[in-house]
Order: C-alpha cells, then sequence, then structure tokens
C-alpha cells in the first residue's frame, strides 16, 4: 500500500510537476504575451502619435488652404477692380487718342497747301482738303491709286516727267522743286513741291508730298523780269550814250573849268551804270539763274583796268593805292564776277578809308587756289556788327552816312557772287585800324 | 578820200550820237538799223571800218560777220554790244572781230581810242 501510496503520491508529485511545468510554461507564455503586448502598446502608442502629428498637420493645412482660399478670393475681387479701372482707362485713353487723331486730321486737312502721303510704291494714302481743292480730285475716291496717275507732272512746255524723275528714290531725302501739275480737268498750273521720306524708325514707310500753287509767284516773277528787262533797255541805252559822249568830250581840248565837270559827269554817269549793273546782277543772283563762264583770265590785267576805274575817285579823296600780282598770273574762272567781287571790294575800301589812308590789294597764288586780300586802313567794322556783313543792306553804324553814298548791296552780292565762283570770302576788320578781305577761289 | 565808218545799230539814238561823236573826225559816217541793211550797204561799199551791233531785227550781227567772210570782204569790225555772255563773244572772236565793247561794260576810255586807230 505504501508503495502503491507512495506510487500514488509519486504519480501526485510527477503530476504536480507537470502542472507546475506547465504552469510555468503558460506564465512564460504570458511574459511573453504580455510583452508583446507592451511592445503593440507601444507600436499603437506611436502610431497614435504619428496619427496626431499628420492630423495637426492636416489641421494647418487645412487653414493654410483657408487663408489661401481668402486671398484669392481678395485676389479676384482686385482684379475685377482692375480691369474695370483698365477698361475705363482704355476707354478715356482711346477717346483721348480720338480726339488727337481727329485734330491731327484736322490740321492735316486743313494745311493751306496740297498734301499726300504715299506708301513706298507711290499709291495714295492720305491726301487734304487743299489737294482737292487745288486739283479737283475727291481724295477718298484716290486712295490707294499710284500718285503719279492721280497727278502727272508736267514740265512748263506741258511735256509729262516720267515718274522716275519725281519718286523719292532707294537714298531718299528730302527735296524741292518747281513744276507743274495737271488737274482733273487736263488744265496745269505751276507748283512748287516738297516731297520728304516718312520713317517710322529706320522704316521707310512712303512719302509725303506737300504743294503749293505759285501762279501768282510767278506772274510776279514774270512782272519783275519785265520790269528789269525795261530797266536795263530804257536806263542802260540811254546811259551808255551819255556815257560815251562824255568820255568822247574828255578827249576834246576844254578849258580846265570844263575839263573837270566833264570829268565829273562822266564818272557819275559810270557810277550810276554800276549801280544799275549791280541791281540786275543781283536781281539775276536771286532768281538763280547765274551760272558761272569759265575763261582764262590774265589777273593783272584785269586788276589795273578795275583799279583804274577807281582812280579818280581815289586821287580827290587823297589815297594811295598799291597794287601786287605775280606777272603773266593766269587763272580760270568767270571774268565778270570776279571783276564784280575785285570792284565792291575795292570800291569799298576806298569808301570808308579817310584822306591819306592806304588801299592795298595783292594777289598770291597758293597750292591750289588764289589768294586776293583787299586791305585797306579804314575806319574799320565794329566787332558787334561784323557777323551782319553779308546782310544786305547792311551799313556799318561807325560811318557817318553823308561821307560816302552807300546802298548796302555791295558786300551782300560779293558773298553771293564768291559762292558761284566756288570761293570763299573772309575779312578782318579793327575799328580805326581797317579791314582786310581776302578772296580765296580755285585756281 | 574820207575814211568811211558804217554804224550798224538798231538803236536809233545811240547810232545818230556815235555819228555824231565821230563827225570831228572829219570822215563820212553811214548808218544802218538792221543786219539786211547793213549787208546791202557792204555790198555796194566796204567801209573802212564797221561798228556793228549783235541784237539786231531782221539779221544779226553774227549774220553780217558771216557775210564779210563769206564774201572775204576787207573790212575791220568792232562789235558795240550789249552782250556780255562768253559765248557771244568767242563766236564773234571767231569770226575775226577786231574788238568788242560790251556797251554796258565801263571802258569807255577804251573805246574812242580803239575806233581812232582806224581813222587814222
Amino acid at each position: 500500500m505504501r508503495k502503491t501510496i507512495h506510487s500514488a503520491s509519486d504519480g501526485i508529485a510527477l503530476k504536480l510537476k507537470i502542472l507546475a511545468k506547465e504552469k510555468e510554461d503558460v506564465r512564460r507564455k504570458l511574459v511573453v504575451t504580455a510583452k508583446k503586448l507592451r511592445l503593440k502598446a507601444r507600436q499603437l502608442a506611436a502610431t497614435a502619435r504619428e496619427k496626431e502629428v499628420v492630423r495637426r498637420k492636416l489641421v494647418v493645412t487645412a487653414r493654410e488652404k483657408e487663408n489661401v482660399r481668402r486671398k484669392l478670393v481678395i485676389t479676384a475681387d482686385e482684379l475685377r477692380m482692375s480691369r474695370k479701372t483698365l477698361e475705363k482707362k482704355v476707354l478715356e485713353r482711346t477717346k483721348d487718342l480720338e480726339k488727337v487723331r481727329a485734330k491731327d486730321e484736322a490740321i492735316l486737312a486743313s494745311i493751306g497747301e496740297g498734301l499726300v502721303a504715299t506708301d513706298k510704291n507711290g499709291r495714295i494714302l492720305l491726301v487734304n482738303k487743299a489737294f482737292e481743292r487745288l486739283l479737283g480730285w475727291k481724295g477718298e475716291k484716290r486712295k490707294g491709286k499710284l500718285l503719279s496717275e492721280v497727278i502727272p507732272i508736267i514740265d512748263a512746255n506741258g511735256k509729262t516727267i516720267p515718274e522716275s524723275e519725281r519718286a523719292v528714290t532707294k537714298t531718299p531725302k528730302e527735296r524741292s522743286m518747281t513744276t507743274y501739275y495737271k488737274r482733273k480737268n487736263g488744265t496745269s498750273f505751276p507748283v512748287a513741291v516738297t516731297v520728304a521720306p516718312i520713317y517710322i524708325g529706320k522704316e521707310l514707310i512712303g512719302t509725303v508730298t506737300v504743294f503749293r500753287d505759285i501762279t501768282k509767284e510767278k506772274e510776279i516773277e514774270k512782272a519783275r523780269s519785265e520790269f528789269m528787262s525795261i530797266a536795263s533797255h530804257q536806263l542802260r541805252t540811254p546811259l551808255t550814250a551819255i556815257r560815251w559822249v562824255l568820255s568822247s568830250l574828255k578827249r576834246e581840248k576844254l578849258t580846265e573849268e570844263q575839263t573837270k565837270l566833264v570829268k565829273t559827269a562822266h564818272e557819275t554817269s559810270m557810277n550810276m551804270a554800276s549801280t544799275i549793273r549791280r541791281m540786275l546782277m543781283i536781281s539775276h543772283l536771286e532768281e538763280d539763274g547765274m551760272e558761272p563762264e569759265l575763261e582764262q583770265v590774265i589777273l593783272q590785267k584785269e586788276l589795273e583796268k578795275i583799279t583804274r576805274l577807281h582812280d579818280a575817285h581815289r586821287q580827290r579823296s587823297g589815297l594811295e593805292l598799291a597794287l601786287q600780282c605775280p606777272q603773266d598770273l593766269m587763272v580760270r574762272t568767270d571774268k565778270q564776277l570776279l571783276i564784280e567781287i575785285l570792284d565792291n571790294l575795292l570800291s569799298n575800301a576806298l569808301k570808308y578809308t579817310p584822306r591819306g589812308g592806304k588801299v592795298r590789294m595783292s594777289v598770291t597764288k597758293e597750292k591750289e587756289s588764289i589768294r586776293i586780300d583787299v586791305a585797306d586802313t579804314g575806319y574799320g567794322i565794329p566787332q558787334e556788327e561784323q557777323k551782319r556783313i553779308p546782310e544786305k543792306f547792311f551799313r556799318a553804324s561807325n560811318v557817318d552816312s553823308p561821307v560816302e553814298a552807300g546802298t548796302g548791296i555791295g558786300l551782300y552780292m560779293v558773298y553771293n557772287i564768291v559762292r558761284l565762283i566756288g570761293g570763299t570770302i573772309s575779312f578782318v576788320s579793327q575799328e580805326n585800324k581797317g579791314t582786310t578781305f581776302t578772296l580765296l577761289f580755285p585756281s | 578820200m574820207k575814211k568811211h565808218v558804217l554804224i550798224a545799230e538798231d538803236d536809233t539814238a545811240l547810232a545818230d550820237l556815235m555819228a555824231n561823236v565821230l563827225s570831228k573826225y572829219n570822215i563820212r559816217v553811214t548808218i544802218t538799223y538792221n543786219g539786211k541793211e547793213t549787208v546791202e550797204a557792204l555790198g555796194e561799199e566796204v567801209p573802212d571800218l564797221l561798228l556793228l551791233d549783235i541784237l539786231m531785227p531782221v539779221l544779226d550781227g553774227h549774220g553780217v560777220m558771216k557775210f564779210i567772210r563769206e564774201k572775204s570782204l576787207e573790212c575791220p569790225v568792232i562789235v558795240l554790244s550789249n552782250l556780255s555772255d562768253k559765248e557771244t563773244m568767242d563766236k564773234c572772236k571767231e569770226m575775226k572781230a577786231q574788238n568788242y565793247f560790251v556797251k554796258n561794260d565801263l571802258d569807255d576810255d577804251d573805246l574812242w581810242p580803239a575806233i581812232e586807230g582806224y581813222l587814222r
């Protein structure tokens, strides 16, 4: 029994052992599970934290989004406002521009001179009222037509001038001319025309032509030239007769008194002839009708002739005259014009030099030009008046008018003639010391 | 025999004046008032001196000089003209005019000695 008991207790012990072991296993498992659970719990906590972070971020983002949305709404409002303002402004500006354009157009249309703008190909872009009035064309209907077809240009004899003569060519620049335009009805009239290129930036886009009816001017010009011709014949021919009689008389045996009188009369008539000649020459110069005629001129011979013309006056005024010129010096120039220049310069030098003074005319041959100085010891020209020397009718203020009669056309003429012969003229002058005029012209 | 001067000048006043001035030289003076008359006068008698205007009606001075050259007349010519352009002057020189005076030029004092030269 004991044994059995023993054995029974053994069995229980074993069972207990097994139970204990099982319990231990379970405990261990529980511990493991508890560990796992703790871990899980930690993980969950972490996840929860992360989620919280994300949630918070989302909240922030949502807030930001809301802000942005609000801002967008404001911007949209602002945009709407600005668009309205802009539209208003554009409208205002357009109105202003329209006004300016209308004003410009009105100005263009009202220009008293004919105006026509063409594109690069000579097609009409725009004409003004004067264009329509002068030519008889309605401008609107002419738009896009070739200008050359609308207004043929003809010369004084009625011959049509080809397009090539009138178009602004590849190197366009402004130019003016006088010519004749044909009206719609076939009649023609003289015009002064100025054609100018129109550039936008550097691009040539066309030309603008402005023209003026110069019928009146032509009539005046004709009257003037008729007057000049009358002056030339009716005044000069009898004067020539008088001069010839007097110069012939001078050669007669006369009493001293008579000789003096005849000489004076002759000199006066010469001065008068000289004045008429100057008047005519100025008229020619101003009409641009003068072309220099080149010929070989023996300078010394001509200079002696000129000085001789002034001998009587010079002696009477008690002046000394020296002439220096290389012998046989020949120049190719317009003799009459050169004489006119030097005659005027010498005449002035003698006129405006007081008794006892000296006048010197000297010629120097320079490299490619001839230099002629006409120097006097006269009254000189006041500094402040010197730049007015080339003016027509200018007379220096320091010359008492009773001293010498002068018209103030001499130097005006000289300056114009000098240009004609391709020369230059300059002077230095000091009051009460004298004046030196220097003429340079090509040899 | 008296020297004979022919004055061809369409301006009668000037022509008469020339004749009057020249009368003191004890010479014979004839006046013609246009180129045609001048040529006719030259055909009748060759003068010792012809004072010739250029701008004349019917036939101008150039025409007269051409006639003189064509007929080889021995007649000195002094041209007295209003024209002062080089072309006219050259043309006259070519036609062997002895002298050329522009009426409006102021070389009066050379004119009479030049004429006198042919009257001695």
